[in-house]
């Protein structure tokens, strides 16, 4: 008693047919690999299929010692090869060249952002959370002041 | 910090590393199992954070995928030239392979041609293929080289040059303009603006080969000095 069902396999005739094609091109590549890992079986060891090495073969100087491209030409002996150069110098400083300079701090910006965030709030909110934020949050000195009529002074008039 | 290696020595530095993390094996070593030997005789280099090879002293050049070599095209056989890059076996250049080549516009390359040119295949089983053109179909640094002179030297001296902390060019740059292509097949081909200067610069370039980084500028003063006056 298998556990593993078997395929039903599809007869020879029913696959010639014409709706079968793709099939057909399924099947025959299911058995053509079938036929591939029988002939290699013995080739390949059980350590090549699940090795997974911490090697990695390199077979190129260029990688391990950086090396640069061969082809120069200086002070304007070639000037189609100096100006390709110029462009990959170019090139290399934007890509080494990450932190720029900046002209407003962290810290700064982050305040702003946050003043940001309050006022789009304030926005969004319903008359009655307006009312309510407004009779808790402390009065700031000229609210707490009452309105009062000043009486102009002589000489403003 | 180098260590001179022997063909069969075990690399015990790179086997430890490979215990935690990804080793780069470089020219120079092998795989056996689980051991890392040296195939070659000469300095065993490390480079941070996981590389290692063996920089030895050869002439032979074995062609490697992705390198820039100077070849001489022999003769043009139907579709492809033929190439001697001083590999085991001539490498095939086709006619398609430059900028906007097409079957109609081949290219003007003849035999005696000296090419600028990158492997694109590089087994020890077929032999070697060039291109001189890059992924994108333009020429870039690649292609026929005109006039100048080829020399050959030892495959190190090649590399030597190319090193970015090398001084030499940047030395010679001040004495003369000149123009070079470094084929990494030790090849050295140049150009200055007369042949006195052309051969003067080639004469430094070759005494630089057992030269440090510190007499470097010493070399190409002199030769300045002999030129100019």
């Amino acid at each position: 008693m298998s556990a593993k069902k078997v395929r039903p396999r599809l007869s020879k005739g029913i696959l010639e047919m014409k709706f079968m094609q793709r099939t057909k091109a399924k099947v025959d590549k299911e058995i053509e690999e079938a036929e591939g890992r029988e002939m290699y079986s013995q080739e390949i060891t059980q350590k090549m299929l699940n090795s997974n090495s911490n090697y990695i073969m390199e077979p190129s100087f260029v990688h391990c010692e950086n090396l640069i491209e061969g082809r120069l030409s200086f002070r304007g002996m070639n000037p189609e090869i100096e100006r390709l150069l110029e462009l990959e110098q170019a090139d290399k400083l934007a890509n080494t060249r990450h932190e720029q300079p900046t002209e407003v701090s962290d810290k700064d910006m982050a305040s702003f952002y946050n003043a940001q965030q309050v006022t789009m709030q304030k926005k969004f909110q319903t008359k009655a959370q307006f009312k309510a934020k407004r009779n808790n949050v402390e009065k700031t000195k000229w609210q707490n002041k009452k309105a009062r009529f000043h009486k102009p002074q002589e000489d403003d008039v | 910090m180098t260590e001179i290696v022997l063909p069969g020595d075990r690399i015990c530095a790179a086997e430890e590393l490979a215990r935690s993390k990804k080793v780069i094996l470089g020219p120079g070593l092998r795989r056996e199992n689980e051991q890392v030997i040296a195939c070659k005789p000469g300095r065993l280099h490390h480079k941070e954070p996981n590389t290692y090879w063996v920089d030895n002293h050869q002439q032979r050049y074995v062609p490697v995928k992705g390198e820039a070599v100077i070849g001489v095209v022999t003769a043009k056989a139907g579709d492809i030239y033929r190439v001697d890059i001083g590999a085991h076996d001539q490498a095939s250049l086709s006619y398609l392979a430059f900028e906007s080549a097409t079957k109609k516009n081949r290219p003007d390359v003849n035999p005696g041609d000296i090419l600028y040119g990158r492997l694109i295949v590089a087994s020890r089983d077929l032999e070697p293929e060039l291109v001189c053109v890059n992924s994108s179909g333009k020429k870039g640094k690649l292609g026929v080289l005109m006039d100048g002179f080829v020399m050959n030297c030892s495959l190190n001296l090649a590399r030597l040059i190319l090193r970015e902390n090398c001084p030499l060019l940047r030395e010679l740059t001040k004495e003369m303009p000149f123009e070079i292509a470094v084929g990494l097949n030790g090849r050295i081909w140049i150009k200055a603006k007369s042949q006195r200067e052309t051969i003067a610069l080639g004469n430094a370039i070759l005494a630089a080969e057992n030269a440090s980084y510190e007499e470097m500028p010493k070399i190409c003063e002199n030769i300045g000095n002999i030129l100019f006056s």
